[in-house]
């Protein structure tokens, strides 16, 4: 293990995009995912429920979720992006071990990248659900 | 000669000051002796007794398990009755689930996670007493039912409508009564953790920086947070329709069964993570020790938390494939399913790549994570398969999900839980555990579980289902049955032996070394045998693993180089730091010992125990007892206005001494808090609209209704309460006590005033609420607001209260800027409550 | 059929985990042994997921064993990073995203409707079932604790519940589904084989629901049409002067307030319609043999066979008309 007694050089610091950070961001990918899914399942519950009935066919909720499906992903990836952007700040790589707010930052963003991708392929799982299933039965 | 005698002279000066400040420091963190021993309140001592207490429910539990295994040896057994049985199943699961997997995890947390932070206590260790002996008193109380044969028998699922109607007698009573107590005691854990970890981190130890078991257990007590108040509701409609006869679960007059299941298992999957994951972060910590290097991947693992935490309240209806619903609904869960797989094998593998890339020491902490790792991959890969809705149509309540649920928590939970009492008894004792015993315990586990377990996959498909007393001869299920109860009574042999190894006189035996293992974070920077105080004084973190990373810690600490090493005043005092990099912003004065928290206790314990007898006076004489308690440990023992106003930390640090509004750990609590409690009236709001898609007339014709007039006036009234509450807050602040007094007490008046206007609605136009669904959705969301209103009503006299005595001033304004929070909540509660039993009869 | 007619190389996993002297697979209440076109699907998809599963384990554990045990020392920490990328971020999108994409479509194939193929409604009761058939004249007939179903066709069932939640559930056909108070749920099975399966209540339903079980008789066609029409006749006229006493006893006692023979003034709907009770393969909802001496057990020690059940035991009923009954019951083919 490396000794880490010393930090790097403050002015890296100084230049960081945002002087208080959160950590909403970091949560906002598997939100949105999460907010997706529910409206999905709420959205062919009420349809099958109310709309079409038991036996009825799900055309239109299909295609309601195939938009959330697009919106959902489309945020995730300007989560994610601006994750990569954090990350990939400065010259330093991971592990983001480092005691200075620069490496805070590359971490938060890191982690912000991966949990986009875990989202992504949520959203997509979530997704094959309308490719095979076409009646409410 | 003359600079060394100097310096020895240094050095003589230097150990008398180090002597003074131990002493001075010790003082306030004395732990109580004799009978007043149980009024202490410090983590490690709260910490060790909640341990002890879910050891003890997980053996009482595992008796039970051994009971059924007796009962279904042979086939045709008549060892135990249907009766009897049911109630032991029943409390196994409860008590599992309720009195060890969440608690266990709380228990190590309050001992160890300050240790972790270099904290001296918790934020609230008042209530970490009080959520303990609630904990007891609502385990003893549900435990001891089954000795009376009043045990509750309707499964640890509870469903309706056979516990609602067809099960006389107090055992669902209990259950519902007794485990809701212990929700309530889950959810103060969880406050205390959350702020635990986000404020009382030491200097340096950035979000970046923070020990895995900190990521986790945020994660896990957030999870508890949106999972607890879910049942809560739920326990909530059923108690009503228990005791009032409120339809919600009753099909005749409009209810429906699968409401309950809904919002059990909402509750239920999220639980089996709360479970899982502090186990998993037990590991996390214990891994990197023996491979001993940094763990690999720490930011996949904060990914994999963080992403299992969201994805898991996405998996509720994997308990309910076999319900019916649209195949649509089946194949979104299917998919949530698979999905939380990825987080957990991310997990997995960082533990894999740590041991791999490291030197691995072998020990009997490692021999457990290993095992539990064989264990915990299998039970997740069975998971995978009950996770697609198909194969579940023949797995669903059959012994294959037994085995499945036990390789799952017993891999998942129970093994790191070993691993992690071997690992850290010294730390909470001072001394090792033997080894030979460990393998032994390990050995006899490890074999008889999988004898126990790994048959029942196939009992399972060959067709037995769950939850049966008997079975019959001859259809293929006798040996498979007969080898799981051999196996049971050798892994609880194991269990004998790990627990008398714990439990054995270790008076003439040597302490440990500091450090034993060797470890690289904060938790083992404490003397052998640990003292009072924690920590000598609070360091200034660089690294992931000050104890590698920093030469010399160990020796700066001991010598009080760092902050806080003395304690001048005489009180606890530990530092709060802020959330992102952890710079510290206050010196918080903690409480010491106190019988006030067990009184609460107790009292609490009598309001929910009395109403499972349905002695509503006696009940009601409890909670408000338990209720003037809370105002005295609030009254005499919060939002103290220190001596001065501010205080020399160490290195040249001064922090104040008093922090209200954002910065302060009471309004962090109060804003977790009401997070929790949003989610319950959530789940309520959830009922009603879940009763919109099941019927074709819900809700009814408007006029039936509460109308719009009432309603309206009262979110008017409750609106204006809420405003002149804020504006009190900025009076108090301006420091015009006149202003304030007045409008905190048109506030006062305003909220009385709405809360029976909300009543007047539903009570005027006559809703029966024994009659229909409806009726008792619409009461049940207006009771729920008005008891709100009735805790704000306390909360705003309060406050007045607290000024007339000087207790609250201009400056320390803890007391109301809380309240004013809470108020920002009831606002939000106001304004749903109506628009959704007035509003929306008018757009359906 | 027993372990040999599992899929190859799964029978040393079956007999691994069978650990001794088990008949692996085969049981009248088996999911491993499929007799209906439904449980051969899933069948097919738990020995694909269960053989994966195994591979994958055997990777993981091997890998660990091999990390912890064999060799011990350090290793490069760069290769181990790509452990975490590979075997963490991306094998199992991988490998679970492929299982749903077998899976999935499964779901809508197990519903499949029985367009015109026979409808049964079965209601899961504390702790019987109660099944009706519709007759070929266009009306139903009620029968109890058994079902009988012509092979080769898909059979739709309505399933539904007046007190508890159950769960109908027949192994050897297919998945089960819930019978839930106040909804009728629904369930579709298509059987393939000619035999006799057992079936059982799979939700946790209260005192007795482990003796909550009924016989799944799967028949050729023309002989399900007979049996139909058998059943949807009214009850036979005892011959015996013993069955006859034993009608009168059955009349006395007051056993029609909840049980209908059709054919005889007993018209209770309260409990199991008795019309051809002699004629089912057990009794007691699948608990006892169905004969005189077993009835006999039954009326004497109903709440001791089944714990809470909701029919009274007639220990009082002297010896003879205990016997009468019994016979009268028995007899009713």
């Amino acid at each position: 293990m490396a000794q880490r007694m010393e930090s790097e050089p403050d002015s890296e610091s100084e230049a960081l995009p945002e002087r208080r950070e959160t950590l909403w961001l970091l949560a906002l990918s598997p939100m949105l995912w999460m907010l997706y899914f529910l409206v999905s399942y709420a959205t062919a519950a009420i349809w099958c429920a109310k709309v079409v009935g038991r036996d009825g066919s799900l055309e239109g909720a299909r295609i309601a979720i195939g938009v959330y499906t697009v919106l959902t992903l489309v945020g995730i990836g300007i989560v994610t992006w601006r994750g990569f952007r954090k990350h990939s700040f400065g010259t330093a790589t991971v592990p983001h071990d480092f005691d200075t707010p620069a490496d805070r930052h590359r971490f938060l963003g890191f982690a912000t990248v991966l949990l986009g991708g875990l989202s992504v392929v949520a959203t997509l799982y979530v997704a094959l659900a309308i490719v095979f299933i076409g009646s409410c039965t | 000669m003359m600079p060394a005698d100097a310096q020895s002279d240094d050095d003589r000066a230097d150990r008398a000051r180090q002597k003074a400040q131990e002493a001075r420091l010790s003082k306030p963190w004395v732990t109580p002796r004799g009978w007043r021993y149980w009024s202490a309140v410090n983590n490690s001592e709260v910490g060790r007794w909640y341990t002890a207490t879910s050891f003890l429910f997980f053996l009482f539990a595992g008796v039970l398990a051994l009971l059924m295994r007796t009962q279904l040896a042979v086939p045709e057994n008549d060892f135990l009755s249907a009766g009897t049985y049911n109630q032991i199943f029943t409390l196994h699961g409860s008590v599992m689930m309720f009195l060890f997997g969440v608690p266990i995890f709380e228990a190590f947390s309050i001992m160890i996670l300050p240790q972790m932070l270099g904290a001296r206590d918790l934020p609230f260790p008042r209530l970490s007493a009080y959520g303990y002996w609630s904990f007891l008193i609502g385990g003893v109380f549900v435990c001891g039912s089954i000795f009376f044969g009043v045990a509750p028998e309707g499964g640890w699922f509870m469903y309706p409508p056979l516990t609602t109607t067809y099960q006389e007698g107090l055992g669902a009573d209990i259950w519902l009564l007794g485990l809701s107590f212990i929700e309530v005691a889950s959810l103060a854990a969880a406050v205390e953790l959350i702020v635990g970890v986000l404020k009382t981190r030491p200097p340096g130890m950035r979000i970046n920086l923070i020990p895995l078991y900190a990521w986790y257990i945020l994660v896990v007590a957030g999870m508890i947070l949106f999972a607890f108040p879910p049942l809560i509701a739920g326990d909530l409609l059923f108690e009503l329709e228990r005791a009032f006869d409120w339809p919600f679960f009753d099909p005749a007059r409009g209810g429906d069964p699968l409401l309950w299941q809904h919002l059990f298992w909402i509750f239920g999957h999220p639980e089996v993570y709360i479970i899982f994951l502090p186990a998993i972060a037990l590991v996390a910590m214990i891994v990197p020790t023996f491979a001993q290097r940094p763990i690999i991947g720490y930011s996949w693992i904060v990914l994999a938390a963080v992403g299992t935490g969201f994805i898991s309240f996405g998996l509720w209806v994997h308990h309910m494939y076999t319900t019916g619903l649209p195949n649509v609904s089946l194949a979104f869960f299917s998919a949530a399913s698979e999905a939380v797989a990825i987080p957990t094998g991310v997990q997995l593998f960082c533990f894999l790549a740590t041991a791999v890339a490291g030197r691995f020491v072998r020990s009997v902490p490692m021999l457990f994570v290993t095992g539990a790792l064989a264990i915990f991959v299998l039970g997740g890969l069975t998971g995978v398969m009950v996770a697609i809705a198909p194969f579940d149509f023949q797995a669903h309540d059959t012994y294959f999900v037994v085995a499945h649920l036990h390789y799952v928590l017993i891999g998942g939970m129970l093994f790191p839980v070993a691993a992690g009492l071997y690992y850290f008894y010294p730390m909470a004792t001072g001394k090792l555990l033997a080894q030979k015993p460990g393998y032994w315990a390990f050995w006899l586990m490890f074999f008889g579980f999988n004898v126990t377990f790994l048959p029942m996959h196939l009992t399972g498909l060959l067709g037995m289902p769950r939850r049966v007393f008997t079975y019959p001869a001859d259809i293929g299920f006798d040996v498979l049955n007969l080898t799981s109860s051999i196996g049971a009574f050798i892994f609880a042999a194991g269990v004998v032996v790990l627990v008398l190894e714990v439990v054995r006189p270790k008076t003439k035996q040597p302490y440990a070394k500091r450090n034993p293992w060797g470890a690289g974070t904060l938790e083992w920077l404490g003397e052998m045998p640990g003292k009072p105080w924690g920590i000598r004084s609070i360091p200034s973190i660089k690294g992931r693993y000050p104890l590698w990373d920093q030469p010399n810690l160990m020796q700066d600490v001991d010598a009080g180089r760092f902050y806080l090493p003395d304690a001048e005043e005489g009180k606890r005092e530990t530092l709060i730091t802020t959330t992102i990099d952890a710079d510290p912003i206050q010196c918080l004065r903690v409480p010491g010992p106190t019988f006030v928290t067990l009184w609460a206790a107790i009292f609490t314990g009598g309001a929910f125990i009395f109403a499972t007898y349905k002695w509503y006076f006696a009940a009601g004489i409890s909670a408000v007892l338990a209720l003037v308690t809370v105002l005295i440990w609030l009254w005499t023992g919060t939002a103290k206005i220190p001596e001065k106003r501010s205080k020399e930390a160490g290195l040249g640090v001064t922090l104040p001494l008093y922090a209200s509004g954002s910065t302060s750990v009471g309004w962090w609590a109060m804003f977790i808090t009401m997070i929790g409690d949003m989610s319950a009236f959530a789940s309520l709001i959830f009922g009603y609209f879940f009763f919109w898609t099941v019927h074709e007339d819900f809700p009814p014709d408007p006029a039936s209704g509460p109308g719009l007039f009432w309603p309206l006036i009262a979110v008017g009234l409750l609106l204006g309460a809420w405003l002149l509450t804020v504006l009190a807050r900025c009076w108090n602040r301006h420091d015009r006590p006149m202003a304030f007094h007045v409008g905190l007490g048109l506030a006062v008046l305003l909220n009385v005033a709405g809360t029976m206007a909300l009543l007047a609605g539903p009570y005027l136009s006559g809703l029966d609420p024994t009659r229909h669904v409806y009726p008792a959705t619409v009461w049940v969301l207006v009771l729920w607001a008005v008891i709100h209103f009735g805790v704000g009503l306390v909360m705003q006299l309060y406050c007045i209260a607290r000024r007339w005595a000087g207790r609250m001033s201009a400056d320390h304004d803890i007391d109301i800027q809380n309240v004013a929070l809470y108020w920002h909540f009831m606002a939000i509660t106001a304004v749903l409550t109506v628009a959704v039993i007035a509003g929306f009869p008018m757009v359906a | 059929m027993d372990a040999t007619k599992c899929p190859p190389g799964m029978r040393v996993l079956v007999s691994l985990t069978a650990l001794s002297s088990l008949s692996g697979c085969s049981g009248p209440q088996s999911a491993l042994q499929p007799a209906g076109v439904d449980a051969e699907q899933i069948g097919q998809l738990f020995w694909w997921m269960c053989a994966v599963a195994v591979l994958i384990w055997l990777l993981v554990i091997g890998f660990a064993v091999y990390a912890t045990h064999i060799n011990p020392e350090t290793h490069d920490s760069r290769a181990a990073r790509w452990l975490i990328i590979g075997g963490g971020a991306i094998a199992p999108p991988v490998v679970l995203g492929a299982l749903l994409v077998f899976g999935l479509p499964l779901l809508p194939s197990l519903s499949a409707p029985a367009e015109d193929g026979l409808q049964v409604t079965v209601s899961g009761e504390r702790w019987w079932w109660r099944v009706q058939y519709p007759t070929p004249s266009g009306g139903t007939v009620e029968l109890a604790n058994e079902v009988r179903l012509p092979v080769g066709e898909r059979v739709g069932f309505s399933l539904t519940s007046p007190d508890v939640i159950h769960s109908f559930w027949i192994p050897s056909l297919g998945g089960k589904v819930d019978m839930i108070p106040g909804r009728t749920t629904r369930l579709t099975l298509e059987p393939t084989d000619v035999g006799v399966y057992r079936g059982a209540c799979a939700e946790y339903c209260g005192t007795a629901h482990a003796l909550m079980n009924f016989q799944v008789v799967v028949m050729e066609p023309e002989a399900f049409t007979v049996w139909l029409e058998q059943q949807a006749a009214p009850a036979q006229t005892p011959q015996s002067s013993l069955a006859r006493r034993g009608q009168e006893a059955f009349l006395a006692n007051g056993c029609s307030a909840c049980h209908t023979i059709r054919g005889t003034p007993a018209d209770g709907v309260l409990g199991p319609d008795l019309t051809h009770v002699g004629s089912r393969l057990s009794l007691g909802a699948g608990i006892l043999p169905n004969d005189a001496e077993a009835f006999a057990r039954w009326i004497r020690h109903t709440d001791q066979i089944k714990p809470g059940v909701n029919m009274p035991a007639f220990a009082m009923l002297p010896e003879g008309q205990l016997t009468a009954l019994a016979a009268y019951l028995s007899g009713l083919k």
